[in-house]
């Protein structure tokens, strides 16, 4: 293909006007995106600065509450005790009752037939979990299995046949109770994995039941000796 | 312009054709792109000065939270409390949380950014070490430095953003998740690295675990019994 220099040059310029306005192209594209970058990444800490303010001016309120107690003069003894009694039941060592859901969870009576996993006939360690973590989503105040108040301290853990709670086996059926609003509560179970318990119910035959009652009694959980942990001064 | 070849014309009609279209492109986009630069600068400004704001104001509150502290045990000892009163209600504050405590414990840090990490860390692997934590005996646990308590909840809100306490605990920059646990170091140690450790590892995140004097702070949020009434009063 011959070309004179008059169009060789004509193809050249336009080229690189084409290459330029391409690469202007490309930065003004990249430009808008980082930036929208640098705002998302803005929000969450916001978010969280907002969310700790709150929970500090709460407890500020506290604090000044009880501070105003002893400006006025209370005896001192008598707040400690009020104070202590709150602190007992903040950490679970004192046995409630009020208005709350019994959820029951049992193996089913079935065995596996052929190709079926006999791992979708028990009750396992972490629905026990999912149920507590949901419970306490919804506001739960207190919450107990099989008898065991559940505290800081408490673990549920799988060990063979049967699930570690409180450091003491327990085995099918597995009794859930729980004292708090029943609405939000069996709300918010609803809202995490009931649903697929209830197809392990259809399909293979365990047992999900959910009660609301009246009246739930929780019984006291245990204070174990702490050896590590000692009380520290708040801050940095 | 009878000279221009005919093969040329369409390779010049293309380029033509390519250029004009980029040209107004381009034009476009300019006029967005600034129009949104604005937008975004604005957002930007207004984004920094709230967060400035709400930094400032948490400064304060902790200061404020501290100085309360000091003048609520300075009132204590003033008024001279049992003593014996006094130790149980701090074993008691240490159970519930609401008092920040120190002691030895492993520090395990858990990095899922990685680009060969086919599912990042969620609640539910979260939920797991916690419990595995528990039952290796820890006395005190943090994630993020958020207090995991009883009745601590971790869900997730939107597609990926943790809430412990309700509080985000998600981080931007740094290593994403890092556990603070006082107890016993070794037996902590043993569980988590033989229990928890090599499932993450498998899944392509690192984690790393080290052994430290720790400090983790109190529970900020309030336990609340409007349902709840004591059985022995």
């Amino acid at each position: 293909m011959q070309m004179d220099k008059r169009e060789r040059s004509l193809l050249g310029v336009a080229s690189i006007l084409l290459g330029f306005l391409f690469i202007i192209l490309l930065k003004s594209q990249g430009v808008a995106g980082s930036q929208l970058a640098v705002q998302e990444t803005a929000v969450p800490s916001l978010i969280q600065t907002e969310q700790e303010n709150q929970q500090l001016s709460v407890d500020n309120e506290k604090l000044q509450l009880e501070l105003s107690k002893y400006a006025q003069g209370q005896s001192a003894t008598t707040l400690a005790n009020q104070q202590l009694q709150e602190a007992k039941m903040n950490a679970g060592v004192i046995g409630v009752s009020g208005p709350g859901l019994r959820i029951t969870l049992d193996d089913s009576k079935r065995a596996a037939i052929g190709q079926e996993d006999p791992m979708l006939f028990l009750i396992h360690e972490g629905y026990i979990r999912e149920i507590f973590n949901a419970l306490w989503n919804g506001g739960a105040e207190a919450i107990a299995v099989n008898g065991q108040r559940v505290t800081t301290n408490t673990e549920v853990y799988c060990s063979g046949s049967y699930i570690q709670i409180n450091g003491t086996r327990q085995m099918p059926p597995y009794v859930i109770d729980a004292i708090g609003d029943t609405n939000t509560l069996s709300a918010a179970l609803k809202f995490y994995g009931w649903f697929r318990l209830g197809d392990l119910q259809q399909q293979n035959g365990i047992t999900r039941k959910l009660e609301v009652l009246n009246n739930v009694v929780i019984p006291a959980g245990k204070l174990r000796d702490y050896h590590s942990a000692k009380p520290a001064k708040e801050g940095t | 312009m009878k000279r221009w070849h005919r093969t040329l014309a369409l390779p010049v009609t293309m380029v033509a054709i390519a250029l004009g279209f980029l040209i107004s492109i381009q034009a476009q986009t300019q006029k967005n792109v600034s129009a949104a630069e604005q937008i975004s600068a604005d957002r930007m400004t207004q984004m920094k000065s709230v967060l400035s704001n709400s930094l400032a104001q948490n400064t304060k509150l902790q200061t404020d939270h501290r100085v309360l502290l000091e003048q609520l045990d300075a009132a204590r000892k003033k008024v001279g409390t049992d003593p014996q009163l006094l130790a149980e209600l701090a074993q008691l504050q240490m159970v519930e949380g609401t008092q920040a405590v120190e002691g030895p414990g492993i520090l395990i840090s858990i990095d899922d950014r990685d680009k060969k990490v086919p599912f990042p860390l969620g609640t539910d692997d979260l939920a797991t070490i916690i419990n595995t934590l528990k039952f290796a005996g820890a006395e005190a646990i943090s994630i993020n430095g958020q207090r995991v308590i009883g009745s601590t909840a971790i869900v997730l809100s939107g597609s990926s953003t943790i809430l412990v306490n309700e509080v985000p605990i998600n981080r931007t920059e740094g290593i994403p998740y890092e556990l603070m646990v006082i107890g016993d170091q070794d037996t902590l140690f043993d569980y988590f690295s033989k229990l928890e450790a090599p499932n993450l590892k498998l899944g392509g995140m690192t984690v790393s675990i080290s052994r430290k004097t720790l400090k983790i702070a109190s529970y900020k949020g309030t336990y609340t019994f409007k349902q709840a009434k004591p059985l022995t009063p």
